[in-house]
């Protein structure tokens, strides 16, 4: 499953995610976007392999409260939103 | 002038090189004291650089790049994709640590700085150009420059894209632009966006006309004096090394 979402004035978003039996299996984030540390994403992606579909999103927020990553041109809830649309979008990848 | 910064001066060579300097540059700056250094720099062949971030194959045509000679590179900064073609862009890196007083630790307010060295060179070729931020600098309106940050090894490191003459077609063809093919009207409304040294002053700039003036911005909005000098032998081996990262595979399809 794949979603894109531009951030208005901001950067570009692309989640592709896959899931088996309810459970994030594999998902990538990427985009133009700027991230400090730029290794938090790998942490991030790390972090939500394996987790329930329920669950992912408040754990990507959990992550960034947690890690706090310095982002430019997304926010947090940017991220939430390209998973959240991903998820959604039951578009095979 | 003040301190005395180097200035490795318009060099000219492969994009896993040009990466891999910049990489060594910054990993060596505090561990050996090397100096402050400000880099400017040709891809040849001409290449496609992405963002940390971004994925190659959502962001080039592998084929395209392959068909006409253009490397494809990761960089270890975010950011977007950049067309390095070596007839039309000029880049810059600058290598200083944090907690340089000339560079802000707020990484925005660092970038209006370090941009405000590029908009002071451009200003002395007579282009009126202004830091958009995040990471742009754009002239009339339109995108000339971008640029990219990252903070590792206590350091800054910055290296941003200088439009001298680009070709806004081969552009097209090894960028893969989202839902749209490549046409007329699509390069229409890039060339709305972007712009380049020539198309802005109405003539010819050479690359020497325009090192010289990114020369003369980076003295003045640092107050240093730029000192052209050599790499040290530790930073040419390291980045022999590191070049090696930068032609993986596994690098460039990392995402």
């Amino acid at each position: 499953m794949r979603a894109e979402y531009k951030v208005p004035g901001g950067k570009l978003l692309v989640c592709e995610v896959s899931v088996e039996k309810g459970v994030v299996k594999r998902i990538r984030i990427t985009g133009d976007f700027f991230m400090h540390p730029e290794e938090a994403i790998d942490e991030l992606e790390k972090r939500l392999t394996g987790v329930s579909t329920g669950e992912a999103e408040s754990r990507l927020l959990g992550f960034f409260e947690e890690r706090n990553p310095q982002l430019f041109g997304v926010s947090p809830q940017d991220f939430a939103r390209v998973l959240r649309l991903a998820l959604e979008s039951g578009e095979p990848t | 002038m003040g301190e005395e910064w180097r200035l490795i001066d318009l060099l000219v060579d492969s994009a896993p090189r040009q990466m891999a300097l910049d990489e060594a540059l910054a990993r060596l700056r505090l561990r050996l004291g090397t100096p402050n250094t400000v880099r400017l720099y040709r891809w040849r062949p001409s290449a496609v650089s992405i963002g940390y971030f971004q994925s190659v194959e959502e962001e080039v045509n592998l084929e395209a790049c392959q068909r006409f000679g253009v490397d494809v590179i990761r960089r270890i900064t975010g950011g977007g994709a950049v067309f390095h073609d070596y007839n039309g862009e000029i880049t810059y890196s600058l290598v200083a640590p944090e907690g340089d007083p000339r560079i802000p630790q707020d990484i925005l307010e660092s970038y209006r700085v370090i941009c405000g060295a590029v908009v002071r060179g451009l200003a002395k070729l007579g282009v009126d150009a202004e830091f958009a931020p995040v990471n742009d600098i754009v002239a009339g309106g339109r995108k000339i420059s971008g640029n990219a940050q990252t903070r590792r090894y206590g350091v800054v490191l910055q290296h941003g894209t200088i439009l001298v003459d680009s070709d806004l077609k081969r552009m097209f063809q090894v960028l893969r632009v989202k839902d749209a093919k490549i046409s007329d009207k699509l390069i229409k409304a890039v060339e709305e966006r972007v712009t380049n040294l020539r198309r802005y002053l109405g003539r010819e700039v050479g690359f020497q006309e325009a090192r010289d003036a990114l020369v003369e911005g980076f003295q003045e909005a640092f107050q240093v004096e730029l000192v052209p000098g050599k790499l040290t032998r530790e930073e040419e081996e390291l980045a022999r090394e590191l070049e090696a990262k930068y032609r993986s595979r596994e690098w460039v399809f990392r995402r």
